[in-house]
C-alpha cells in the first residue's frame, strides 16, 4: 500500500481548518495529491457544529463573539465540539482505498485505529465505541466525523488533550440553564482528556509524534511531515473566506 | 399551522423539527441535528421532497424519498421524523389555536 501524504499544518482559524480539510478533499479527489493525514490545532479556540445542527440552537453566538471564539459548520454531520486544547486530525481517502471499503462503520473503525494507537504511544488503552467515538476506562477521548463526497472518504476527529468545561458549557448552548449543574456533572462522568488520563498535561507538541506513530501502524505507513501544497492552500483560503467564514454558511440550519 | 418538536428518539440522537402545513399539506419543514447522513445532499433534496406533501404522510414519503436517493442515516431514522411530525400535528389539534 502507497504510504500517506502527512501534513502538520499547526493551529489556524476555524474557517481556514474546515476550507484545508475540503481543499485536500479535492486534490485527492482529482488524483492530484495522494491520501493524505493532516494533524492540526485551533486558534483562536473555536466552535464547530454538524452539518445538521441549527447554530441558533447549539452556540451562543454573542458570548463566542465576547471571547473571540470561532464558529464553524463542519462538512461532516455529527454533535457540536467547543475545540480548545486538542489534536485534530483528518483523513482523505478514495472511496476505493481498503480503508473506506467495508462500509461506514468498518472505515470509523480503521480510521479510529490511528487514534487508539496515538492513546496507546501515551499509556492510554482505548478502545472504539461505535459508531464514532474512542473511549477510555469508559469515558470518551475522541469523537470522530466522516462525509463521502467526489468519490473520497473525509473523516476528521478530536483527541481531547484538556477538557475546559466552564467554556465549553458558556460558548455551547445547554438546553435548561437550570439543569446546567448536572449537565456538566455528567459530561464529567462521560468526558475525559489526555491530560486527566496521564496526570500531566500534555500538548499539541507531544501528541503530535504520538499520533503519527499510531496513524503510521493503523494507515500503513505515512511519508514525510509537510505542508500542503501551494494550490492547496489557495484553494483552502478562498474556500474559507467563500463558505466557511459566510453567514450563508454558517447560518443555513 | 406550525410547531416544533425536541427530542431524542430512543436509541437515536437530538432531533429538532419544525414543521409548518396549510390544509393539510406540508408548507414547510427544517430537520436538525446531531445525525449523520449519508450522502448530505440526498438528505436535504428528500426534506426539500416534502413540502406540498400530506402532513399524516410525512414519515413515510421521507422515508421512500431517502430511499430512492440512497440515503443512509446514523442516530436518526424517518419513521422518527413521522413520530415527531405527527406529535406536532396531534398537539396542535388538541389545543386547537394556531401555534
Amino acid at each position: 500500500m502507497m504510504s500517506f501524504r502527512y501534513l502538520e499544518t499547526g493551529a489556524n482559524p476555524a474557517a481556514f481548518n474546515m476550507g484545508l480539510d475540503e481543499a485536500i478533499l479535492e486534490s485527492v479527489s482529482t488524483g492530484t495529491e495522494r491520501p493524505t493525514l493532516r494533524f492540526y490545532a485551533w486558534k483562536p479556540a473555536a466552535v464547530s457544529i454538524g452539518y445538521f445542527q441549527g447554530v441558533r440552537d447549539e452556540v451562543d453566538l454573542e458570548r463566542c463573539a465576547e471571547l473571540g471564539v470561532d464558529v464553524v459548520r463542519r462538512l461532516t454531520g455529527g454533535g457540536a465540539v467547543f475545540h480548545s486544547a486538542e489534536l485534530t486530525y483528518s483523513v482523505v481517502v478514495p472511496e476505493s482505498h481498503p480503508l473506506a471499503a467495508g462500509g461506514i462503520m468498518e472505515s470509523y473503525r480503521a480510521v479510529c485505529a490511528g487514534v487508539i494507537g496515538g492513546l496507546a504511544v501515551l499509556g492510554i488503552a482505548a478502545e472504539f465505541a461505535p459508531l464514532n467515538d474512542v473511549v477510555a476506562s469508559g469515558k470518551k477521548l475522541s469523537g470522530n466525523a466522516q462525509t463521502r463526497k467526489r468519490g473520497c472518504l473525509l473523516q476528521h476527529g478530536t483527541v481531547l488533550l484538556g477538557v475546559d468545561l466552564d467554556t465549553m458549557f458558556t460558548v455551547l448552548k445547554v438546553p435548561n440553564e437550570k439543569l446546567k449543574g448536572k449537565l456538566i456533572e455528567d459530561v464529567c462522568a462521560r468526558v475525559s482528556s489526555v491530560s486527566d488520563m496521564t496526570g500531566r498535561t500534555v500538548g499539541y507538541d507531544e501528541a503530535v509524534p504520538a499520533f503519527e506513530r499510531g496513524f503510521a501502524d493503523a494507515l500503513g505507513g505515512l511519508g514525510e511531515r509537510s505542508g500542503p501544497s501551494p494550490a492547496e492552500l489557495a484553494r483552502a483560503r478562498a474556500l474559507a473566506e467563500e463558505r466557511f467564514a459566510s453567514r450563508t454558511w454558517i447560518f443555513r440550519r | 399551522m406550525k410547531g416544533s418538536y425536541i427530542g431524542k428518539p430512543a436509541g437515536g440522537k437530538l432531533l429538532r423539527l419544525d414543521l409548518e402545513w396549510e390544509d393539510g399539506l406540508v408548507a414547510s419543514v427544517a430537520i436538525r441535528g446531531d445525525f449523520f447522513a449519508h450522502p448530505e445532499e440526498g438528505f436535504e433534496d428528500a426534506e426539500a421532497a416534502l413540502v406540498g406533501t400530506s402532513v399524516d404522510d410525512v414519515g413515510e414519503t421521507f422515508a421512500a424519498g431517502l430511499s430512492s436517493r440512497g440515503v443512509t442515516l446514523f442516530g436518526l431514522t424517518a419513521a422518527d421524523i413521522g413520530a415527531a411530525a405527527a406529535s406536532i400535528v396531534a398537539s396542535s389539534g388538541a389545543k386547537g389555536t394556531f401555534s
